[in-house]
């Protein structure tokens, strides 16, 4: 993402709230290590629902994270939009006086798909339960996807841009353009990412819907993308903030560059239409890597959507090739989520923040749980792979039909 | 309950429908304190007004959500609780 005055877009905080991390220490070290952290749905009210599996963010506690007014006023998902959040900045080394300096430099975009679910059955069940009087004011924002963004802004002082992109899971990897594109334009600093709880009693009737969805009650045969057991895909709660700042203010102010946000793209191919997402799939990754000036033999390391379903494997491992050519056969790719879940919008920040790591590591985490691959991939399995990983490239796909590709450089990449 | 609201019902409503903690005591001492200092914003202050109107099982002054003060809310609502009763 190239800009008219040379302003580069970095990454310069992680804040990761993960099924297998409540921190990005033991966020990576769980990835690295390739742990499973899928287990049985123990959320109050869903023991009943024909969901048995998902990430569940077990390490947080609430009450430690946000202060008691968020508590009341926002839903599980803000909570954890403003745990990650304060660790991404802590991890810029952005405190409140850095913020209160130049408040309107600092902007949040946040994406979400599943909302505020947990916050809105409560007042929807007072609506029905004991009438309309009954239902507290912030049900007005509370359960909206455009909460936590909101709602971080006003916590912590960011009155620069901010924005949500309301979409499918893509729309994570969308949120992360967005802010580099802000930071482009002339804001130094977005704090941009996703986190969801979609598990909750009426959200996950929400999901129930989706053919997509894995059924399967053993946490280690639930999600297996790219095999031939693969039936579907299991889903989670928490996510991740990243501080993206323009490089030059982040170099002035003595911070690392730990990443580029250096290229992005998005197509649009329909609703569970899978076969179809191989085309949008592989224009949206040649958008990406046109847009980073990025050529296919440069791409390291590739985040795989990784989906869990035969038809939609099949097209991510076609349009992988069909994008990145002779490259496509040998790159090594990984889907870090089976051993966590899809969080919706979350996963690919996630995604994201573990590229990032990789790139500090030279070190690409496993697939959990996945282990005779059956299409044409250089999956990893098993064990971190060491390589060296200057370039990332992560994708993403929605059940509603995007399809989005992220390219990131490593923070030592040239200024060209 | 009582039909007048005092101060301790209005800390309690606070702490439950905005998470804001303020004691009866400091209420008391600091009545002309706005309640944005305190925390309650107007969303705040709306749902005081309408878990007072459910618990008293009456409306209250339109005016009640607009006050900016604990000293001039308790004023009204408790005016409007004593004409109505």
């Amino acid at each position: 993402m190239s800009a008219p005055h040379e302003r580069r877009a970095a990454v310069t905080g992680i804040g990761v709230v993960a099924p297998n991390g409540t921190s990005t220490e033991t966020f990576w070290k769980a990835t690295r290590e390739g742990l499973n952290v899928l287990d049985r749905v123990t959320r109050e009210g869903c023991g009943h629902l024909p969901l048995k599996v998902a990430g569940e963010v077990r390490a947080f506690e609430p009450s430690a994270a946000v202060e008691e007014r968020y508590l009341v006023q926002t839903d599980r998902f803000t909570h954890f939009g403003m745990a990650a959040a304060d660790l991404a900045l802590e991890d810029a080394r952005l405190g409140q006086a850095d913020i209160a300096e130049a408040p309107f430099s600092a902007g949040v975009v946040t994406a979400a798909g599943s909302g505020g679910g947990e916050f809105g059955q409560r007042e929807l069940q007072k609506l029905w339960g004991k009438g309309s009087r009954f239902v507290g004011p912030w049900q007005s924002i509370a359960w909206f996807y455009a909460a936590s963004t909101g709602q971080i802004s006003i916590r912590r002082g960011l009155k620069g841009p901010c924005s949500v992109v309301a979409a499918d899971e893509a729309g994570g990897l969308d949120a992360l353009a967005h802010a580099a594109r802000a930071v482009h334009r002339g804001t130094d600093v977005i704090v941009a990412g996703s986190t969801e709880a979609p598990l909750a009693p009426y959200s996950m009737v929400c999901q129930l819907g989706y053919p997509e969805l894995s059924r399967v009650e053993d946490p280690e045969r639930a999600y297996r993308p790219f095999t031939d057991q693969a039936c579907g895909f299991v889903p989670a709660e928490g996510g991740a903030m990243l501080v993206v700042e323009e490089a030059a203010a982040a170099r002035e102010r003595g911070v690392p560059v730990r990443a580029f946000v250096a290229g992005h793209a998005s197509t649009f191919t329909g609703a569970s239409c899978w076969e179809r997402s191989r085309q949008g799939l592989a224009e949206a990754i040649r958008g990406a890597l046109a847009d980073a000036r990025c050529a296919p033999e440069e791409v390291d390391v590739v985040f795989a959507d990784a989906l869990g379903v035969p038809e939609a494997d099949r097209a991510e491992a076609l349009a992988i090739a069909d994008a990145l050519g002779a490259r496509g056969r040998r790159v090594p790719v990984t889907a870090p989520k089976t051993g966590t879940g899809r969080g919706y919008c979350a996963a690919p920040v996630l995604d994201a923040a573990a590229a990032v790591l990789a790139m500090e590591h030279d070190l690409i985490p496993p697939t959990p749980n996945v282990f005779d691959v059956c299409h044409d991939l250089d999956l990893v399995t098993h064990r971190a792979r060491a390589a060296q990983v200057r370039t990332a490239l992560v994708l993403s796909r929605g059940l509603m039909g995007s399809n989005s590709a992220l390219v990131l450089r490593h923070g030592a990449a040239g200024a060209s | 309950m009582s039909d007048r609201i005092t101060v301790e019902e209005l800390s309690e409503l606070m702490k439950k429908t905005a998470g804001i903690t303020v004691s009866p005591q400091e209420l008391r001492d600091r009545p002309d304190t706005a309640f944005e200092e305190f925390g309650i914003d107007s969303l705040g202050l709306l749902g005081i007004v309408g878990e007072l109107e459910n618990r008293h099982g009456t409306a209250m002054p339109v005016d009640a959500e607009r006050c900016k003060t604990p000293r001039e809310f308790l004023a009204l609502v408790n005016s409007s609780l004593l004409a109505g009763a």
